[in-house]
């Protein structure tokens, strides 16, 4: 499989944001002093009055967009992904305790800031929000995903909100795959009988990649891309669990309280599979490309096919 | 700076003793609550009854449209019996809840929820109602709406780092229909502020910034008339340091870091009030 490159994810999100803005007239954008950054700034380009840089303030900036929700608006606030986190007890005791309609959509998540090290690498952030009652988590895997996803997030989905996006690494992972997006709802990117490998993200890649070696090794292989974090697709995690018997769950993420343990929750409790949870154990540190990283902390299709040759042995 | 700004009608006699008679209902019933809960933070709440009375009694325009009403936030939100009193007085809430506070089969909480019908922001954690209120007037304004939004903090939680982005954030986003009350009573959590962190300071720091700074006797209403009047006619997001006295009033605790009283206290009190 030959790996593509589109528009980076942040590319194609600050993009349509701009145009959202267009339809979305209460559509208000609010950032941390990382407008260029987060591509934000396509947004301040269109609508200079509907864009707020709050200056270095990530705690103002989450309650300064749970006064504009209260005020009639609907906020998105962008950030990077570490940096928003400063202001997690804000987002919790705010935006999800009253259920404010207020959308966090984060860019440079996982490794993606790969140069800047592991003060900027977000491998605890779908923990953190997970946790939190009344929010939901998105995480697009690849510019396609963010296309279909971003319209729906910010013109129908109500109340507190977590779209997680990376930096420049984008391997088409979902171009041209009819699917309509739906809040809950995961799809099928590889059908499958003896293993399923299930996660969200970039790293759905190295999915495909490892689904592509284990079929010529005779292993049949499912991927699905959950897309939907939180509400997650429980009958389609069932359903696959019981067809295929194992799964592997892959994330750009710490594998405790991130995408594997999602998926772990609802096995264990609908249809319990031997698992394997391929994903962060440490923080991360410099590399020149997120590629790199992936390869150093085995987030790949090697690992996926070790794990996967354990489990189906 | 006491004074200055009447907008021409001065305050009547009847108006006066009709606000007098709230806030001490109010504040007797702050103390009542301890007869059913003894954990609740009375000292604090008595240092804002005055303020939240005038606000409320005289200020507050109220109204389902978010832009064009006005808005108080409670960023102190350990001053909740204060708020719950007034609100009964209000009529948004009955009597009977008082006495259910922190009950599990009660509607109030330890600290305020927007479930709580009269309720504008859940708080609790310190230092987010300046934020959040920036938000809403900055909203007001956008939209063209006459609301006006009112934030009452507490010295102590002028300790949060947040309350600098935010004091800084008002005057960059120029929310001249926003007014932060500072109540400057002398006393957090553990002590009183000198020891914990000194204060003294703030007034200078926020009109360096840009602010408005006023200051008055936050349990004087003249004072509090006199001092809001002036506010609403700047050009600029204003603070009020308030002089207050914690536990004000309730002779056990009053102007002590003590924020609570025995059932026997209360008792004298209201025997003797």
């Amino acid at each position: 499989m030959m790996q593509r490159s589109t528009l980076p994810m942040r590319d194609t999100f600050g993009r349509l944001l701009a145009e959202l803005g267009k339809t979305n007239k209460d559509l208000v954008v609010i950032t941390a002093d990382v407008g260029n950054s987060t591509r934000a700034m396509y947004f301040r380009e269109t609508f200079p009055d509907r864009y707020f840089n709050v200056g270095i303030s990530e705690q103002d900036m989450v309650n300064f967009a749970a006064g504009l929700a209260a005020a009639g608006f609907k906020p998105l606030v962008v950030n990077f992904a570490m940096f928003l986190m400063r202001a997690w007890e804000q987002i919790r005791n705010s935006i999800a305790r009253m259920n404010l309609d207020v959308k966090l959509a984060v860019t440079h998540s996982g490794y993606s800031d790969s140069g800047d090290g592991s003060s900027h690498q977000a491998l605890e952030d779908i923990a953190l929000m997970r946790t939190l009652p009344n929010m939901k988590i998105i995480i697009p895997a690849d510019s396609a995903d963010v296309k279909r996803t971003l319209p729906v997030v910010v013109n129908e989905l109500r109340g507190p909100l977590y779209y997680r996006m990376g930096r420049d690494y984008t391997p088409v992972i979902t171009e041209g795959l009819d699917y309509d997006f739906k809040l809950g709802k995961g799809y099928v990117l590889k059908d499958g009988e003896d293993l399923t490998i299930m996660g969200a993200g970039v790293v759905l890649y190295d999915a495909l990649k490892a689904a592509e070696e284990l079929e010529k090794m005779g292993i049949s292989t499912a991927v699905i891309n959950l897309l939907s974090i939180k509400p997650i697709d429980e009958d389609l995690i069932e359903y696959y669990a019981r067809k295929t018997g194992r799964i592997i769950t892959i994330e750009e993420h710490s594998i405790y309280g991130g995408i594997g343990s999602a998926v772990a929750e609802v096995v264990v409790k609908r249809y319990p599979v031997p698992m394997r949870f391929i994903g962060a154990t440490t923080f991360g540190r410099s590399a020149r490309s997120e590629r790199d990283l992936l390869d150093f902390y085995g987030i790949n299709s090697k690992s996926i096919i070790n794990a996967a040759l354990e489990l189906v042995k | 700076m006491e004074g200055g700004g009447h907008d021409g009608t001065p305050i009547s006699i009847e108006e006066l003793n009709k606000l007098k008679s709230i806030a001490e209902r109010a504040r007797k019933n702050v103390v009542r609550m301890l007869f059913y809960d003894q954990t609740i933070h009375v000292g604090s709440s008595l240092s804002s009854i005055e303020i939240l009375t005038t606000l409320l009694f005289k200020y507050i325009r109220e109204g389902k449209d978010p832009i064009n009403r006005d808005w108080l936030i409670l960023s102190k939100g350990h001053a909740a019996p204060a708020l719950y009193a007034l609100l009964v007085e209000k009529g948004y809430i009955s009597e009977d809840e008082l006495w259910k506070i922190q009950d599990i089969s009660g509607l109030l909480q330890g600290h305020p929820e927007t479930f709580i019908p009269g309720i504008d922001m859940s708080t609790g954690s310190l230092g987010q109602g300046l934020s959040f209120g920036v938000g809403v007037a900055q909203g007001i304004k956008m939209r063209g709406g006459n609301g006006r939004v009112f934030v009452i903090m507490g010295d102590g939680e002028q300790d949060e780092g947040e309350i600098w982005e935010a004091m800084t954030h008002a005057v960059a986003r120029k929310v001249d229909n926003l007014i932060a009350f500072i109540e400057m009573n002398g006393f957090q959590l553990d002590a009183a502020t000198s020891e914990v962190k000194p204060k003294d300071f703030l007034p200078d720091v926020w009109r360096a910034v840009g602010w408005k700074v006023l200051s008055c006797d936050g349990h004087d209403f003249i004072s509090l008339i006199n001092t809001i009047d002036e506010a609403l006619k700047a050009k600029a997001p204003v603070v009020i340091f308030a002089k207050t006295r914690r536990g004000m009033g309730f002779k056990a605790i009053e102007n002590t870091v003590n924020q609570r009283a025995s059932p026997d206290d209360a008792k004298k009190y209201l025997t003797n009030a």
